[in-house]
């Protein structure tokens, strides 16, 4: 999920940092000049204890990676837990992990893997064809608990055990995602038991076959993961093999960002998640690395609902669309290490078409546009058409610095941007009621289906509510076409679409944003934007 | 004659307390109820927010599976059944379930009350001895200007928010210092910052009442015959002048234990602690009813036993209800 407390903590953060920035200077100022830098490959340091402390920013409250889609929670469960496959984030390409193997029918609806051999839960059970099902089943069963993992299951239809390590999973309808699904850890595989227990037991105390087990976790307080004796299947994206470098990560639960920061600055931590985007620049210097990658998926965009206010009309959602200036949000709001989005997929999902033309700030386009579908500028500075003011609104429950740069920006082009800041839950309730203009907010998944399950009619729980034939069509025809060039030409068009009918109008790429000390490497990401601790170790002191 | 006499005694005190703890259980039932309704005449949909919790991006709005969560936590019936069945289960010692976490509410309000209680005791006893230094000071303090400006010093206590001293606290005496962890809740040493913290508002209202009382009592006839008799000015303070300005200060005591059981979700989330305000605060967000209820009854159960004990303490301490009480007894021994 795309951190809705990094908002609400940046804005408190900004006078606490200063106090801290303050106190941190006079009393315990550290070294270092030039260029912050991001870590390569690390090779521990014999010498050093092999143990770190990474500060998280919120109890993550649930460690089943099958059930939470919080970013914090993952982070600490994609340690625990592997996946059948594992995808490149560069370049997209989905490599073996668990799964040796794997095929999918031409029409996407069975996909057959084979197991790696000699893979045991830390529990000391094995890895088989029938704890794989039983997984996929649990999460069938799980419904709305694990509405992420269901989303990649959908039109789960069973799966089907051929041999200890083979087995073939099946959809009654075409399913593209499913083999970037089996990558993600919210499909990752649990041990038998860990599938069979209750939703509870299994977000206390999940038990996987991850290169690290779970020692302890203390709710608000902190979770404590150690290294897993004989783990050896790392996936190849991985700088090494064997079992991990770090003996111990420890997680104390640091919900106050200037805390954080202040803690990484003394050396209490080692590692902190979510560095407020305006702490950055303290920490580009010789003694840290920062860490930072955009969210895959929608980026943080305004989404449309056509059937209200006048969203109907695709003059005005043009003219708003051309009216943000998204490079000027960025510095706004966004992290140094970011860039604007370029199109309606952030630039690190796999299937990204760059359309930084169709999104560029056009003032005068947008004036062009609005003057052309009849609407004249009132004394007040807003356009107005038939006595109606041009007056939109936007329902979001985070990022309202965001929404802010553009209500600004959008008023210097004469269009009035109400902002309806809302609790998730009262969020998702509009959602479900139908009733908003337009949403602020992003959807984080790592394939360019994303696209379908926001806007498609069938989708159930869809953002954007667009009656279009053609670009349903298109949605649906793209999740059923294995062939990857085929498909990427259908997504091209898909964004080419979505973006020029403004049905989603992006406004800044979401960036994950970790820091560590110098001295610590190896902590890389994984391609939906989590860390990924297996080749981190201790380098230096 | 002697047991009659105790028997009279324990009536009296019995019709004494009696009404208080009478009054004490309303003011339980009338808070869980206030809370309940206030929560269930909040917009929005519970349900929707305690899975939005787990689920982020990806929370279901399909009205299906909704339907299935909502009858799994009993929140599918009318809002009078549910109180009725949610408050019939307290005298169980059921709070229910968290709907965002799935734990029994009572696990949760048992696991972080006593970090709450930590801190609020070393809070209290800080708070409190802060405020009596700096009575005693500014009592014994000459000339004037320099009391005037002792005077002054407590109330900055409270000026200054919690939020920014427990931060100026962290950056100095863990991130300068090393003496005191920065977050969690392990041991002492993680209880003094957030005490301190919470100490500071805590004294300065103690001092704003004691050295009132203090400085009246000080300027009592009692004292002026006191000093006339040649009295030390410590025998002065400590037996005569402290003692009378104590009763205030009791009742004071008894307000702040109410506040301090609930109100310390900044000073939790500053330093990181699990605890009473952090839970309220989570689930507040998360709409999450039965662990707000739970809350809201344990520190209204606090709040009224405390308020009870500050009563009682009155008959023993206050000699005009101690008389009243014991004279009480002896008309009705006397009667008997």
């Amino acid at each position: 999920m795309a951190s809705p407390h990094t908002a609400r903590m940046r804005v408190l953060a900004l006078p606490v940092g200063i106090a801290v920035a303050a106190l941190t200077m006079a009393g315990c100022a550290s070294g270092g000049a030039t260029g912050g830098q991001t870590a390569a490959a690390s090779t521990p340091n014999p010498d050093l204890e092999q143990s770190i402390v990474f500060a998280l920013k919120e109890d993550p409250k649930c460690l089943d990676p099958q059930q939470t889609s919080m970013t914090t929670a993952l982070n600490v469960g994609r340690q625990l837990v592997d996946s059948l496959l594992d995808q490149n984030p560069d370049t997209g390409e989905i490599v073996p992990w668990l799964a040796t193997e794997w095929s999918a029918n031409t029409d996407l609806t069975a996909y057959t893997f084979t197991l790696k051999d000699g893979v045991t839960f830390s529990d000391g059970t094995p890895l088989t064809s029938q704890v794989v099902a039983d997984n996929f089943d649990a999460i069938a069963a799980l419904g709305a608990s694990a509405s992420l993992a269901n989303g990649y299951l959908a039109g789960y239809a069973g799966t089907t055990v051929t041999s200890d390590t083979t087995f073939t999973v099946n959809f009654s309808a075409p399913n593209v995602q499913f083999a970037q699904g089996a990558t993600t850890m919210s499909l990752g595989i649990l041990s038998d038991a860990s599938a069979k227990a209750s939703a509870e037991e299994r977000c206390a105390k999940p038990v996987g076959s991850g290169p690290f087990t779970l020692a302890s976790y203390v709710p608000n307080d902190s979770v404590e993961i150690v290294k897993r004796a004989g783990y050896d299947w790392a996936s190849g994206l991985r700088t090494h093999q064997g079992e991990a470098y770090l003996e111990k990560v420890t997680f104390p639960i640091i919900t106050e960002a200037s805390v954080r920061t202040g803690g990484l600055q003394s050396g209490e931590y080692d590692v902190i998640q979510d560095l407020p985007y305006v702490d950055e620049s303290r920490f580009t210097t010789d003694s840290y690395h920062l860490y930072a990658k955009a969210n895959p998926g929608v980026p943080n965009s305004l989404i449309v609902n056509t059937t209200k206010g006048l969203m109907g009309d695709e003059a005005v959602r043009q003219a708003i669309s051309k009216s943000l200036d998204r490079d000027k949000i960025n510095v706004i709001a966004g992290s140094a290490s970011g860039k604007a989005p370029t199109s309606v997929l952030t630039s690190s999902t796999p299937g990204y078409t760059d359309l930084g033309d169709v999104l560029a700030h056009d003032p005068d386009g947008a004036k062009k546009l609005l003057e052309g579908d009849g609407w004249t500028l009132g004394s007040d500075g807003i356009y107005q058409k038939n006595g109606q003011k041009l007056t939109v609104t936007v329902t979001a429950f985070y990022a309202q610095d965001v929404l802010e740069a553009a209500q600004i920006q959008l008023k210097d082009a004469g269009i009035d941007l109400q902002l309806n800041m809302v609790s998730s839950g009262d969020f998702f309730g509009a959602i479900a009621s139908g009733n908003y203009e337009m949403l602020g907010a992003g959807l984080t998944r790592t394939d360019p289906d994303v696209l379908r399950v926001l806007l498609s009619s069938t989708s159930k729980s869809r953002w954007g509510i667009v009656d279009d034939p053609e670009l349903e069509s298109m949605l649906q025809k793209q999740a059923q076409t294995a062939d990857a060039a085929a498909r990427q030409k259908i997504v091209d068009d898909i964004q080419k679409t979505v973006a020029e009918k403004a049905y989603v109008m992006p406004t800044l790429e979401t960036v994950q944003l970790h820091a560590s000390r110098a001295g610590v490497g190896g902590i890389e990401f994984d391609s939906a934007a989590r860390v990924q601790l297996f080749d981190a170790a201790v380098t230096a002191k | 004659m002697d047991s009659s006499g105790g028997a009279g005694r324990g009536r009296v005190i019995a019709r004494f307390l009696l009404p208080k703890i009478a009054q004490c259980i309303f003011v339980v039932w009338a808070t869980y109820t206030v809370a309940f309704l206030l929560i269930h005449a909040l917009p929005g949909d519970p349900i929707l927010a305690a899975l939005s919790v787990k689920g982020g991006d990806a929370t279901t709005t399909d009205p299906e599976q909704l339907a299935a969560v909502r009858a799994r936590y009993g929140l599918d019936g009318p809002v009078w059944q549910q109180y009725l069945t949610n408050f019939l289960n307290l005298f169980r010692g059921d709070l229910g379930v968290s709907i965002a976490t799935g734990q029994p509410v009572s696990e949760m309000v048992g696991r972080a009350f006593p970090h709450t209680a930590a801190v609020a005791v070393f809070a209290l006893l800080v708070g409190f001895l802060g405020a009596l230094g700096f009575t005693v000071w500014a009592y014994i303090a000459r000339p004037a200007w320099v009391r005037n400006v002792v005077v002054q010093v407590p109330p900055l206590g409270i000026a200054i928010p919690a939020f920014l001293s427990g931060v100026v606290l962290i950056s100095v005496f863990s991130f300068g210092l090393g003496w005191f962890p920065a977050s969690g809740t392990n041991g002492f040493a993680s209880v003094v910052l957030p005490g301190i913290t919470l100490a500071l508002p805590t004294g300065a209202i103690f001092f704003q009442v004691f050295s009132a009382a203090v400085f009246d009592a000080g300027a009592s006839p009692f004292v002026f015959t006191a000093n006339a008799k040649g009295l030390s000015q410590s025998a002065v303070v400590f037996r005569h002048v402290l003692r009378n300005a104590l009763l205030p200060s009791i009742t004071i005591i008894g307000l702040q234990i109410g506040y301090l059981a609930g109100g310390t979700a900044v000073v939790e989330t500053v330093f990181s602690r699990d605890g009473i305000g952090r839970l309220t605060v989570d689930a507040v967000l998360a709409r999450d009813i039965n662990v707000v209820l739970g809350v809201v009854v344990v520190v209204a159960v606090v709040y009224a036993v405390v308020t009870l004990i500050v009563d009682a303490l009155y008959g023993v301490i206050d000699p005009r209800t101690r008389t009243r009480l014991t004279s009480g007894a002896k008309r009705t021994a006397v009667t008997a």
